[in-house]
C-alpha cells in the first residue's frame, strides 16, 4: 500500500514534467533535481537533516507505540506505580538535541554564506518586480521577460521592486529573495548545466502581491556560455524594430530604468543632478537647449558652451557626449561619478533618450508614459 | 483545631453552575468563570466551522490547475485571509486559554473565580466585538493581505475590509490581554493554602506561561496594526516605502508579536497534553520540574526568534544567523517535554479512550511538526522552504495538528467536568481516527509539495503538483468528516448522554474532586491540596462508575514528599 | 494540626475568618478571602496591566529610535518647530498632578476624606490643563500645516485638491485675487503677510519631497509656493528643509496623540474617582481603587517624562 502511492505519484510528475518541458525532474518526494553550484550543498543539508528526523520520528512515536501496547490497562483497579524522575535522563535527552542542533545549525550558517557571496566576476543582470511582472536588464540594455543566464559563470541579480513585496525564487538553484520596493536586494547562483532554449528551470514569485500573484512565474534558460553571448546581442537589437516616431515613449521609460538609480524626475538631485527641473533652470532638455539657461557647467553657464559656433554645437550633441563620456563636462555639484555608457547603448537608444528628455511633460515621476502632458505647471516657472 | 473539614470536597449539590439561575440575562451577564469558559467554548467553535469552512473552499478551488469559473484570484485571495485571520485571532489564540482555561483553570487551582471576574466578561465581549469587526469587514469588502497583513500590500490593496478587520484584530488583542492579566493575578493570589508552585498542574504551568507572553506580546501586534491603520488611512511614511517608511519594519513589529504567537497557541496545548497523558495512564507525571520550567523557557525564548520568519526579507545577514542560533533554542525544551511524555507512558497503565487518543495523536503530530521546524530554522534549507507549501504543512502541524488537537484532547477530557455528560467512546474513536488520518493526508502531502517548490497562497499552480492537491484536498474532506462526526456526538451526548460521575478518568487534581458539573462556588470549602499526578489513592468506585480520590490519604502522600 | 491548617493561618484564609470578613466588608468580593487578598490582587492585576502599557508605548519607543536612527537630521531639524516652553509647561503642570495624586492615596489610606477631595481635583486639573495646551499645541501646528504625510506638502482640504487637479490659472497679484480663486480657503491675514515673495527659493521646495512621491505632488508643492493661498506651509520654502520630515510628525502625532488618549481615559478615572471619593466610599479599609488609579497615573506621567526630551529637546 505505501509502496503504491509514490509509483503513482512518480508516474504523474514525470510526465507533467515531459509534457511542460522542465530542465529538471523531482526524483524523490523532496527536493527537485538541483541546477546550481550552491543546490549540492543545500540538498545534502536537507538530507541529513530528514534522516535525522526520519530518526528520531521512528523513536519516538515506536516508544509510543511500544508503550501504549505494553502498558494498556487492564481492569479499573490499577495504579501504576512508574518512576516519577531521573535526573541524568533529563539532562541527558536535554544535551544530546543540544549538540545536534549546533551542528545542524553550522551547516546551514555554511550553506548560507556561500550563498550571500557572490563572486566579484559575477555577470550583473537588473531585476525589476512589479505587479504582475519580471523585467530582466542585461549590461548592454537588451531587456526580458523570461531570464536567461549563461551557463557556467556566476550570475549576480540586483533586483527591486516597484510597487509591493516579491520574491524571486528558483527552485531549482535553491534561491530565494524578497524584492522590497524602496531598496535594493540581491542574490546569485551559478548553474553549470546548460537547459538550451527548450527546457527551463521555474521562477516563481514566493510573496504574497495579490490577484496575479500566481500568474507571476517566469521561465529561466541556461544557454551555453557562447548561445548567450549571442542571444544577449539579437535581444540588444529589440530597439531596431521600434519606428522612430515611437521610440521616445516606447523605449525611453525602458531606457530610463537604467538611469534612474542616480538620475530623477520629479527636481530632486541625486546621485547625478536630476533630469527634472531642480535648480530652477528647467528640466534638462530645456536647461540644455535654452538661450537663456541659467544652468552651470564646469562652473560657467551651460550657455557659454553649447551653441552655434561653441564647444558644442547643440544640445543633442551635449547629452549625447555626456553618455559616452560623462567625465568631460561636469555640473556644478556633481562629482565624475558616472560611467561610460559607451558600448552600452546604440544611437538609437540615444535617440530615444534625448527624445525623453525633450517629451519630459509627458512622463510621469517614476518615469511612465502618461499619453498627455502632465501639466504645464511643471513648464511655467522656466517659461518665466 | 483539628483539621479543617472531614467531608470529601465534592458533596453532591442540587445546584450547578449550569442550573445556579436561569433565564438568557444570567448567561450574557454572568460573572461566573465556567459560563464565560462555555460562551467563549460556544464562540470559538463556531468560529473554527466558518475558518474551516473557508479552508475547504480553498483546498476545493486546489484541485484545479487553473481558473475555475465559482471562485475567481481575488475570491481566492480573501477566502485564505479569511481562513487564516480567523483560524489565528478567533479561534487558536483564544480556544485553550479563553475557553478551557477559563472553565477549568479556577477549580483546577482550588480557587471560586478568576481574580477578576468583570474584567474576564468584559474580554469576552471585546472578542465579540472583534469578531463583529471582522464581519463587518467582509460586508465592506473583504480583505486579501493574507493574515499577515504585510506592507504595502495591505497600504495599497482595494479591497475594503483591512482597516474593519486590523480594528478587530486591535480589540481581539485587548480581549487577550486582559485573559492573561486575569489568569497571572489568579495564579498568583487565589491558590489556596498547601497549592504550591510545585503541586500546581502543569496545564497551570503553560497556561501561566501563555499569559506572560500575552500580557507582553500582545500589545506591539496593537500598536503595530494601529500604525497600519493609520499608514493606510493617512499615508503617513512609516511603513510605506513611497513616502520613505520601511515596509521590512512591519515584518519585524509583526513578527515580534506573531512568534510569541505561536507559543500562545502551543504552550496552553502542551499543558492539556501533560494532564492527559498523566491521568490516563494513571501515572505520576514523569520530570514535573523539566516540562514546568520548559514552559518558562519557551515563553523566554519566544521573544528571541521573531527574526527567523525573514531569511529572505532582506534583513541583514548578520540578523539573519543570530535568529537562526536562537530559534535553535526553543527547540530544546520541546523535544524535552516530548520525551518526558513518553517516559510518563512507561509503566503507566494506559486507558486506550478517546480523550487519550487524542493525547497519542499529538504527540505523533507535534513530533513531525517539531522535527520538521529544523530545516525552516536552518539558513541555507529555509531559503528554499520559505513561502512554499513546505511551512504551510509545518504551521499546521504545530498549529492544528498540535494545538487544535490538544484542544480537542482537552475538550473531551473535560467535557464531563463541563456539561455533566459522557460522550460516545465508540463515535469518538471514529471521528479522532479520521481527523488524524484525514490531516495526515492534506498536511503531509504539502511537505512534499513544498520541498518541490510550490509557493504558498498560489490560485493557480503548475499540473505537475495537481496529484498531491488532489490528494490533499481529499485528507481536507475525511478529516472534516471526522470534525462533524465529533459535533454530532458531543452535541447529543448533551441531551442523551449518560450522566457523567465527579471523575471519569481517575484524575487527582482539583477539578476531578468537584461535582460534574461544578457548583457554581467550585468548592463548598476551602479544597485540601494533595500532590495532583499522584494516583495511589484513586480508586475505582462501582456505585458511581467513577473513580473517588481518598483526599485523607491523597493530602498525606503529598505531606510525605515523594 | 494538619498541614494545611497552618497555612491557612498564616494567609489569613479558612472558612471562618472568610465568612466573618464577607459580613464585616461590603466590598469584599465572594471569591476573595479577606480585604487584604482582595487588595494584593487589584495591585498585581494593575501592575500587570502597566507592564502591558509599558510594551504598548515601548514599541513606539522603539520606533521613534528607528527612525531617529535613520534621519538623524530630520530629527534635529523638525524639532525646532515644536513649543518648548508649552512642552516644558505641561511638563511641570503633570510632575504636579503626579505629586497631589500621591498625596491622594496618602489621604486617602489615613482616611482624610477632605484632602483626598482637594488633591483628586487638583490632579484632575492638571490632567485637564495638560489636555488644553497640548489642544493649543497641535492647533497651532494644524494651521501651519505641520501634518503627517501628504498633508505636509500639500493641502488635502477637498476644495484645494479639486482645485490643484485643474490647470492652474496665471494670476498677476496672488494677493488680491486669493479671494476670487478660493474664497472658503480660510486664509488668515497673518499668513498672507508671512508669505515670501515668490523666487527661486519657491522652485527649490520640491527637494523636501519624500523619495518616490510623484511628479504631481512636488508640482503641487511647488505650487505652494507660488499661490498665496498655502502659505501656510511657509516650512516647504526653508531649502534647508531636510527630506522625509514629514515622518517626524508622524510618530510626534502618534506618540503623543497616543498619551493624550491616556490622559484623557486618565481625566475620566480620576473624576470618577472624585465623585466616588466625595461620597465617602474610601477609608483606610478600601482605598484600593485610589491606589490603583494612582499607579496608572504615574506612569501616564512617566511617558510623557520621556516624550518631552525626546521631541521637545533634541538640540
Amino acid at each position: 500500500m505505501l509502496n503504491l502511492i509514490p509509483n503513482l505519484l512518480m508516474q504523474s510528475s514525470s510526465d507533467a514534467t515531459l509534457a511542460t518541458g522542465q530542465a529538471t525532474t523531482p526524483k524523490t518526494f523532496w527536493m527537485p533535481e538541483g541546477a546550481s553550484t550552491i543546490s549540492r550543498e543545500v540538498d545534502w543539508v536537507f538530507n541529513f537533516i530528514n534522516y535525522i528526523n526520519y530518526f528520531f520520528f521512528v523513536l519516538v512515536v515506536g516508544i509510543m507505540l511500544y508503550f501504549v501496547w505494553k502498558y494498556r490497562q487492564k481492569g479499573r483497579e490499577v495504579y501504576a506505580r512508574g518512576p516519577s524522575h531521573n535526573t541524568m535522563l533529563e539532562l541527558g535527552w536535554t544535551i544530546a538535541p543540544t549538540i545536534i542542533v549546533v551542528v545542524i545549525f553550522f551547516m546551514g550558517f555554511r550553506g548560507f554564506v556561500d550563498m550571500k557571496t557572490p563572486p566579484s566576476n559575477s555577470y550583473q543582470i537588473d531585476v525589476t518586480a512589479s505587479k504582475w511582472n519580471w523585467s530582466f536588464k542585461y549590461p548592454n540594455g537588451a531587456t526580458s521577460n523570461d531570464l536567461y543566464v549563461p551557463a557556467g559563470k556566476p550570475v549576480k541579480l540586483v533586483m527591486r521592486s516597484e510597487d509591493v513585496l516579491h520574491s524571486f525564487y528558483i527552485r531549482d538553484f535553491r534561491v530565494k529573495q524578497d524584492v522590497v520596493p524602496g531598496r535594493y536586494s540581491s542574490l546569485w547562483f551559478q548553474a553549470d548545466e546548460p537547459t538550451g532554449s527548450d527546457k527551463f528551470h521555474w521562477l516563481f514569485c514566493t510573496e504574497f502581491c495579490g490577484k496575479g500573484h500566481s500568474d507571476m512565474n517566469r521561465h529561466v534558460y541556461v544557454l551555453p556560455e557562447k548561445d548567450f553571448d549571442d542571444w544577449v546581442v539579437e535581444q540588444g537589437r529589440w530597439l531596431d524594430k521600434i519606428p522612430a516616431e515611437e521610440l521616445y515613449f516606447k523605449a525611453g521609460p525602458q531606457l530610463y530604468a537604467r538611469c534612474a538609480s542616480c538620475h530623477t524626475l520629479d527636481g530632486k538631485p541625486s546621485t547625478g543632478p536630476s533630469w527634472g527641473n531642480y535648480d530652477g533652470s528647467g528640466n534638462i532638455w530645456q536647461r540644455t537647449d535654452s538661450k537663456t539657461s541659467t544652468h552651470k557647467v564646469d562652473g560657467k553657464s551651460i550657455t557659454d558652451l553649447v551653441g552655434d559656433g561653441k564647444a558644442v554645437p547643440n544640445a543633442q550633441s551635449y547629452i549625447r557626449n555626456s553618455i559616452l563620456n560623462p567625465g568631460e563636462h561636469l555640473v556644478d555639484g556633481f562629482g565624475n561619478v558616472m560611467p561610460t555608457f559607451r558600448g552600452q547603448l546604440t544611437d538609437k537608444g540615444i535617440d530615444a533618450l534625448i527624445g525623453f528628455m525633450q517629451h519630459l511633460d509627458e512622463f510621469d515621476a517614476k518615469g511612465q508614459w502618461t499619453k498627455k502632458p502632465a501639466g504645464t505647471a511643471a513648464a511655467a516657472p522656466a517659461a518665466k | 483545631m483539628t483539621t479543617l473539614d472531614s467531608r470529601p470536597v465534592a458533596t453532591p449539590a442540587p445546584d450547578n453552575y449550569l442550573t445556579f439561575t436561569k433565564g438568557i440575562l444570567s448567561w450574557v451577564l454572568t460573572l461566573d468563570h465556567k459560563r464565560i469558559g462555555v460562551m467563549y467554548l460556544v464562540a470559538v467553535l463556531s468560529s473554527f466551522f466558518v475558518g474551516g469552512v473557508m479552508a475547504l473552499l480553498v483546498r476545493t478551488k486546489l484541485l484545479f490547475p487553473g481558473e475555475v469559473s465559482w471562485m475567481t484570484a481575488e475570491q481566492y485571495n480573501k477566502a485564505f485571509t479569511l481562513h487564516g485571520a480567523i483560524m489565528v485571532f478567533l479561534v487558536i489564540i483564544p480556544s485553550i486559554p479563553a475557553a478551557l482555561g477559563n472553565f477549568v483553570l479556577p477549580i483546577m487551582l482550588g480557587a471560586k473565580d478568576v481574580a477578576f471576574p468583570r474584567l474576564n466578561l468584559f474580554s469576552f465581549y471585546l472578542w465579540i466585538i472583534g469578531a463583529v469587526c471582522a464581519v463587518y469587514s467582509l460586508l465592506a469588502g473583504g480583505f486579501d493581505t493574507g493574515w499577515t497583513f504585510y506592507t504595502p500590500y495591505s497600504t495599497t490593496t482595494e479591497a475594503g475590509g483591512v482597516i474593519p478587520v486590523l480594528v478587530g484584530v486591535f480589540i481581539l488583542g485587548f480581549s487577550s490581554i486582559f485573559t492573561g492579566v486575569n489568569f497571572i493575578v489568579t495564579i498568583h493570589k487565589l491558590r489556596p493554602p498547601g497549592m504550591t508552585w510545585f503541586r500546581m498542574p502543569l496545564f497551570l504551568w503553560a497556561v501561566y506561561a501563555t499569559a506572560i507572553i500575552q500580557v507582553l506580546a500582545t500589545p506591539v501586534l496593537g500598536i503595530t496594526v494601529a500604525l497600519l491603520v493609520i499608514e493606510r488611512a493617512f499615508n503617513i511614511g512609516i511603513f510605506d516605502p513611497s513616502m520613505g517608511g520601511d515596509p521590512v519594519l512591519f515584518q519585524h513589529f509583526f513578527w515580534f508579536y506573531s512568534h510569541p504567537a505561536v507559543y500562545i497557541m502551543i504552550l496552553p496545548g502542551m499543558g492539556i497534553i501533560s494532564e492527559i497523558i498523566a491521568v490516563h495512564s494513571h501515572r505520576h507525571i514523569f520530570g514535573f520540574r523539566f516540562i514546568a520550567f520548559s514552559s518558562i523557557a519557551i515563553a523566554i525564548f519566544s521573544f528571541l526568534v521573531w527574526g527567523h520568519h525573514m531569511f529572505s526579507s532582506g534583513q541583514s545577514p548578520l540578523m539573519n544567523v543570530l535568529f537562526s542560533a536562537i530559534t535553535f533554542s526553543v527547540a530544546i525544551p520541546s523535544a524535552v517535554k516530548v520525551f518526558n511524555w513518553l517516559a510518563t507512558l512507561y509503566k503507566g497503565s494506559i486507558s486506550l479512550n478517546t480523550t487519550m487518543f487524542y493525547g497519542l495523536a499529538f504527540m505523533f503530530l507535534f513530533t513531525i511538526g517539531g522535527l520538521t521546524g529544523i530545516p525552516l530554522a536552518v539558513l541555507s534549507t529555509d531559503i528554499h522552504l520559505h513561502d512554499t507549501y513546505y511551512v504551510v504543512a509545518h504551521f499546521h502541524y504545530v498549529m492544528m495538528g498540535s494545538a487544535l488537537i490538544a484542544m480537542i484532547g482537552g475538550l473531551h477530557h473535560w467535557w464531563p467536568k463541563m456539561t455533566g455528560r459522557m460522550f460516545s467512546e465508540f463515535w469518538g474513536k471514529i471521528g479522532c481516527a479520521l481527523v488524524f488520518v484525514g490531516f495526515n493526508v492534506t498536511f503531509f502531502t504539502q511537505f512534499m509539495l513544498g520541498s518541490q517548490g510550490m509557493p504558498r497562497r498560489y490560485y493557480a499552480y503548475q499540473p505537475e503538483f495537481q496529484i498531491y492537491h488532489h490528494i490533499s484536498t481529499g485528507g481536507a474532506y475525511i478529516m472534516g468528516l471526522g470534525f462533524v462526526i465529533t459535533a454530532i456526538y458531543l452535541i447529543h451526548s448533551l441531551f442523551a448522554g449518560k450522566k457523567a460521575p465527579a471523575n471519569p478518568w481517575g484524575g487527582a487534581s482539583l477539578e476531578w474532586q468537584c461535582t460534574s458539573p461544578p457548583p457554581h462556588d467550585n468548592f463548598s470549602s476551602t479544597p485540601r491540596v494533595g500532590d495532583c499526578y499522584d494516583f495511589s489513592a484513586v480508586h475505582w468506585d462501582e456505585k458511581q462508575q467513577g473513580y473517588v480520590v481518598d483526599t485523607e490519604a491523597h493530602v498525606a502522600a503529598a505531606g510525605k514528599g515523594h | 494540626m494538619s498541614h494545611s491548617t497552618s497555612h491557612a493561618d498564616s494567609h489569613g484564609h479558612g472558612d471562618h475568618h472568610a465568612h466573618g470578613d464577607h459580613a464585616k466588608y461590603p466590598f469584599l468580593a465572594h471569591h476573595f478571602d479577606t480585604p487584604n487578598q482582595q487588595f494584593e490582587s487589584g495591585k498585581l492585576g494593575m501592575w500587570v496591566f502597566l507592564a502591558t502599557e509599558v510594551l504598548f508605548f515601548g514599541a513606539l519607543f522603539v520606533m521613534y529610535a528607528i527612525m531617529r536612527f535613520k534621519d538623524p537630521q530630520v530629527f534635529s531639524y523638525a524639532s525646532q518647530f515644536l513649543d518648548t516652553i508649552l512642552g516644558g509647561i505641561n511638563t511641570c503642570v503633570l510632575i504636579l498632578s503626579s505629586l497631589t495624586m500621591a498625596i491622594g492615596v496618602r489621604a486617602a489610606q489615613t482616611n482624610k476624606k477632605g484632602l483626598l477631595c482637594t488633591c483628586l481635583a487638583l490632579t484632575l486639573a492638571g490632567a485637564m490643563g495638560f489636555l488644553v495646551i497640548k489642544y493649543f499645541e497641535y492647533t497651532h501646528k494644524f494651521h501651519e500645516n505641520l501634518k503627517w504625510g501628504q498633508a505636509f506638502y500639500h493641502p488635502v482640504n477637498d476644495e484645494e485638491k479639486l482645485e490643484l487637479n485643474t490647470e492652474p490659472k496665471p494670476v498677476e497679484n496672488p494677493v488680491l485675487t486669493i479671494a476670487a480663486v478660493n474664497p472658503s480657503a480660510g486664509v488668515q491675514p497673518v499668513a498672507l503677510a508671512a508669505q515670501p515673495p515668490v523666487d527661486k527659493t519657491a522652485v527649490a521646495a520640491p527637494k523636501a519631497g519624500p523619495d518616490g512621491v510623484s511628479t504631481a505632488a512636488m508640482v503641487e508643492a511647488a505650487d505652494a509656493g507660488m499661490h498665496v493661498h498655502h502659505s501656510e506651509e511657509a516650512h516647504l520654502l526653508d531649502p534647508k528643509l531636510p527630506p522625509n520630515t514629514h515622518r517626524f510628525f508622524a510618530i510626534y502625532y502618534i506618540m503623543t496623540g497616543l498619551h493624550g488618549i491616556h490622559v484623557l481615559i486618565g481625566v475620566g478615572v480620576i473624576s470618577w474617582l472624585l465623585v466616588m471619593a466625595m461620597r465617602g466610599r474610601f477609608s483606610s479599609d478600601y482605598y484600593t481603587p485610589v491606589d490603583l488609579v494612582g499607579l496608572y497615573w504615574h506612569v501616564v506621567d512617566l511617558v510623557w517624562i520621556f516624550l518631552f526630551p525626546l521631541f521637545y529637546l533634541i538640540h
